[in-house]
């Protein structure tokens, strides 16, 4: 019989990771087996769905498709993961409002009954970064540390969701200015550089991407060129929609905004667990650090390979 | 003044002789229930003799109705059915006393806020929830005992725990009227925060002026042992009667000898930031905390000396003061009355991270800006910003810095302090640099006080400073250390982005960070914005819970300095009347053990929460002493043998009430 394992987790994967960023899935399983947590697939999850598109329209809807989202996980009976801000942020703001507003809760159940589900509040959903910090803890992470960086300026990017609503967070009143995700950075031996504006938002959510591009995209040209002039050889974060913008809006701003940036942007964007898995001494293949470039128009568009350039003294 | 009549004998053998009297309350109990079948009603019950009702029984007419009908020899008990006995118990008692009767033969049905206002829209249930309070009461009138009161003798001596300008106010005004005053300050000086500030608004005149002339007068006045750097660590008794050990903690200087030369300080080579200019000017490992300190005696911070013995050689303390082995010393005080004036703490905004305090130099506490004011400050009062040590050509103030604030973390009163303290700080910058840019960003601008408002607006009219209605969103650090401002005009309703050379946060005032143990030492109360808590709002507002113990300037609440002066003065003046009356009666609510039935099990010695319960190892049994035992209870239902017995409360006269509340209730179901 096989040992049960203290950390146990259901993994809600979204949408922009699974479709657009598999690096980020990849690395996240390959991290979190590395620490000893047992990932069970939540079969049948559907779209979390997104805060900023059915949020914003059908308050109704979205609850009753993350609380069935939810009970997936407590048939299972274990907590859920996801590396996705804004599917962290529907399914904790929905998992937090189901548990304050009884009408909601009694709705959201005679919906649910009728496809054999109920949800009860059992288990609580959480950010792989929550799973990490909080869960595991920094020195828990530290005794994994293979490989320390020594010259590696990051530029971390939180994004909003993760953060705020505060009251609906667990992070014990650090969400002004949180500095938990520089501190898993940190523990790799990276230096998290500040620079200005540093939570400012992607530029991606609240449907601004969809909807007005040259928004978008100046947004992150500002972000970006704060990120550059603090020189930062990285940007690290913690959610598939900013990585993407951070990423691919790089091209959008270098082609905009091209009279406005001088040189275009090039500045490698990791995901949290393929730096932790790097440091960790995981294989970069399984963190999906390892690109085929005769691959058109697949992700990640600006190459990482100066940063794995920039580290591969300290790996081997 | 009416006489009082000689006593009336009731040994509670006799058959009780019951009058009722229903007060019609104007139209709060009248106008909404018969009061005059109420009246019919009670005469139905047993023992009930007469029955009354008035419009105003707390009236002089209505309490001569009673006096009238006990000295006439009707009644040998009285209820009255009225208001709370919170607010009228105490007149009626006195009118049975006058009376010559037991003022403990004495019950109040309160028919107005249980019955009346509360149901003034169901008068039918209203009235049967009236008579019911009238059956209680009446069932509880037949068992009654008459009672003694308890007199204790109140020492003429005062604690004052805490030396700022509360303390200090109290102190003076204590030692004045000739009482014995005993004033514990924590640190080597007193003074408190007063004497950190450079001017008070409005008046602008300079706090060091007005508070260290009085900081003589307390050291000079005979009737004031001035305890600084000592900490109360226990108190035991009761009201009247206060035994405190106090804590003389050691200054590794002899206090007799120490002549304030000032040489040991001067060859001392230990430097570290001294507290009193919060760490922005040094201090010797030897020192005394500022210049006017009283007393001038050095003290030597053993954390921070490294034993080098240069202070202690012939050559530096000629008078051979400095004593590397002293030791602390408990000093037992007995004293009738306790003033607590502890003071606060500024608020730290280390946590607010969007302000930049502790990660940007340039941003300073309003507190660090007092001391930058100060003319024997660490720059002699010509500020300069902590970045370059340069004056800053535009500055910034942000109000309500951990005040008002109802997210978590925050404190969600108003410091009442603030606006009128960066109003001054702003204003004073002006008058040394008239070009330079001030702005003051608030919520609300709150000049409450004498004068205040003809100040704000003196300061923006005359002086040009900057205020703009709005709070800050976060700041960040641009070039030269500069502060860059984002924040919302909302009275523009226009975003803005504002550089500024210097950034104030003018914090608010929080309870000490170690006022639970004030509150545990003394067992009082406090409020749930932890600050201690009055005994009433309005009414009491010196007082503490516990008698005897009295509460002064910011310990209870945050103040500005007349208010503070203001209070002290009030507890003293409390204080003082306490002691001057020479005794305290104590109410007999007290419990009592029936010896043979007491098992000697201790268990009431270790629940009783004031320490009122002893133990008689010879005759094995517990021993309740009346003066510390308030009466709450805890005793007699902890009491396995039933040998405890509460005055007034005993298990038989609140059986009798249960008994006809539930047997006999008029009311189906518990009422309406």
């Amino acid at each position: 019989m096989s040992e049960e394992k203290k950390f146990r987790y259901g993994f809600f994967l979204g949408c922009v990771a699974p479709n657009r960023y598999p690096m980020i899935e990849t690395s996240i399983r390959a991290v979190f087996d590395h620490l000893g947590a047992e990932i069970l697939e939540l079969e049948g999850a559907s779209c979390c769905p997104a805060p900023g598109v059915f949020r914003a329209f059908h308050i109704p809807t979205w609850l009753v498709i993350a609380a069935r989202n939810l009970t997936i996980a407590e048939e299972l009976g274990v907590d859920v993961i996801t590396g996705c801000n804004g599917c962290y942020g529907t399914l904790r703001d929905a998992w937090y409002e189901l548990q304050h507003e009884p009408e909601m809760k009694k709705m959201v159940n005679e919906h649910l009954a009728k496809v054999g589900r109920k949800f009860k509040g059992s288990i609580e959903p959480k950010h792989v970064v929550q799973a990490l910090y909080l869960d595991m803890g920094i020195d828990y992470l530290k005794g994994f540390i293979k490989h320390k960086f020594k010259d590696l300026k990051v530029a971390v990017h939180y994004g909003c969701h993760i953060v705020k609503p505060s009251d609906k967070r667990p992070w014990d009143g650090e969400y002004e200015c949180p500095t938990f995700l520089d501190e898993i950075v940190e523990i790799t031996g990276a230096k998290s550089i500040d620079y200005k504006d540093k939570f400012m938002c992607c530029g991606a959510g609240g449907a601004v991407r969809t909807a007005v591009k040259e928004v978008s995209a100046d947004f992150s040209r500002e972000k970006l060129t704060n990120i550059r002039d603090a020189g930062a050889d990285i940007i690290i974060d913690c959610c598939p929609f900013c990585h993407l913008q951070l990423d691919l809006g790089q091209m959008e701003a270098n082609n905009i905004y091209k009279d406005m940036i001088g040189e275009p942007f090039k500045i490698p964007v990791i995901y949290l667990t393929q730096l932790l898995g790097l440091s960790f001494g995981i294989d970069p293949n399984l963190l999906g650090l390892i690109k085929n470039h005769d691959l058109k128009n697949v992700s990640p568009f600006i190459p990482v390979e100066p940063f794995l350039a920039k580290v591969k003294e300290e790996l081997t | 003044m009416t006489e009082v009549k000689k006593e009336i004998k009731v040994s509670g053998k006799e058959k009780p002789k019951i009058g009722v009297y229903v007060c019609h309350c104007g139209i709060n109990i009248a106008g909404v229930i018969d009061v005059v079948k109420l009246k019919d009603y009670a005469l139905s019950l047993p023992d009930v003799v007469l029955a009354r009702e008035y419009k105003f029984m707390c009236s002089d007419n209505g309490q001569s109705m009673i006096k009238q009908d006990i000295e006439a020899g009707l009644i040998n008990r009285v209820i009255v059915a009225a208001c709370s006995p919170r607010m009228h118990e105490p007149t009626f008692r006195l009118t049975c006393k006058e009376a010559g009767l037991n003022q403990f033969l004495f019950e109040q049905a309160n028919i107005r806020e249980h019955a009346t206002w509360v149901n003034m829209y169901d008068p039918e249930g209203a009235y049967e929830i009236a008579k019911d309070h009238v059956k209680m009461a009446v069932a509880k009138a037949r068992k009654l005992l008459p009672l003694e009161v308890q007199k204790v003798q109140v020492e003429p001596a005062c604690l004052v725990i805490g030396a700022g300008i509360a303390g200090m106010n109290s102190a003076l005004d204590l030692a004045q009227e000739g009482y014995k005053v005993y004033l514990v300050e924590r640190t080597p000086t007193i003074g408190g925060h007063m004497a950190q500030l450079d001017k008070t608004f409005p008046t602008m005149d300079c706090s060091a002026c007005i508070i260290t002339p009085r900081m003589v007068d307390v050291a000079r006045e005979k009737n004031i042992e001035l305890l600084t750097y000592s900490e109360v660590v226990d108190v035991s008794g009761y009201v009247g009667n206060f035994e405190v050990t106090i804590k003389k903690k050691p200054h590794y200087v002899d206090q007799e000898k120490c002549t304030a030369c000032g040489a040991c300080a001067e060859k001392c080579p230990v430097t570290v930031g001294n507290e009193f200019d919060l760490g922005m000017a040094t201090r010797k490992a030897i020192y005394i905390p500022f210049p006017q300190a009283v007393p001038g005696q050095y003290t030597i911070d053993m954390d921070k000396c490294i034993k080098c013995g240069i202070c202690a050689r012939l050559d530096v303390c000629e008078p051979e003061a400095i004593k590397y082995d002293d030791k602390p010393e408990f000093l037992k005080v007995k004293v009738g009355t306790i003033i607590v004036a502890t003071g606060w703490d500024l608020y730290d905004p280390t946590e607010l991270k969007q302000y930049g305090y502790g990660r940007y130099p340039n941003v300073i506490t309003g507190l660090q800006m007092e001391r930058l004011l100060s003319s024997f400050g660490p720059v002699l009062g010509k500020p300069v910003r902590p970045s370059d040590s340069k004056a800053p050509h535009s500055i910034a103030f942000l109000q309500c810095v951990g005040s008002r604030n109802f997210r978590e973390g925050g404190n969600q009163y108003c410091s009442r302090v603030c606006c009128m303290y960066a109003t001054k700080q702003a204003r004073q910058y002006k008058e040394k640099h008239p070009d330079a840019d001030v702005y003051i960003f608030y919520m609300d601008v709150r000049a409450f006080g004498k004068g205040y408002e003809e100040f704000y607006e003196s300061a923006s009219e005359n002086f040009g400073i900057n205020y703009i209605r709005g709070r800050i969103a976060e700041v960040s650090q641009g070039k030269n250390n500069n502060i860059i401002i984002r924040a919302e005009d909302t009275l523009l309703q226009e975003p803005l982005e504002l550089e500024v050379e210097m950034f104030i946060l003018s914090c608010g005032l929080e309870a000490k960070a170690d006022a639970d143990n004030i509150s545990s030492l003394l067992s009082i109360q406090r409020s749930a914005d932890g600050f201690f808590m009055e005994a009433h709002p309005k009414l009491r507002p010196v007082d503490t819970l516990t008698d005897g113990i009295f509460v002064a300037g910011v310990a209870q609440g945050p103040k500005d300095i007349p208010d503070t002066v203001a209070q002290a003065k009030g507890a003293a003046s409390s204080a003082s009347a306490l002691m001057a009356k020479g005794e305290v009666e104590i109410e007999p609510y007290y419990s009592v053990v029936i010896d043979h039935l007491c098992s000697g099990c201790r268990s009431c010695q270790s629940l009783c929460p004031f320490g009122a319960i002893a133990f008689d190892e010879f005759r094995r049994v517990a021993v309740v002493n009346p003066a510390m035992c308030k009466g709450c209870g805890t005793c007699v239902s902890a009491c396995p043998s039933g040998a405890m017995v509460q005055n007034h409360f005993a298990n038989f006269q609140l059986n009798s009430i249960i008994n006809v509340a539930i047997k006999e209730s008029s009311v189906e179901n518990g009422g309406k």
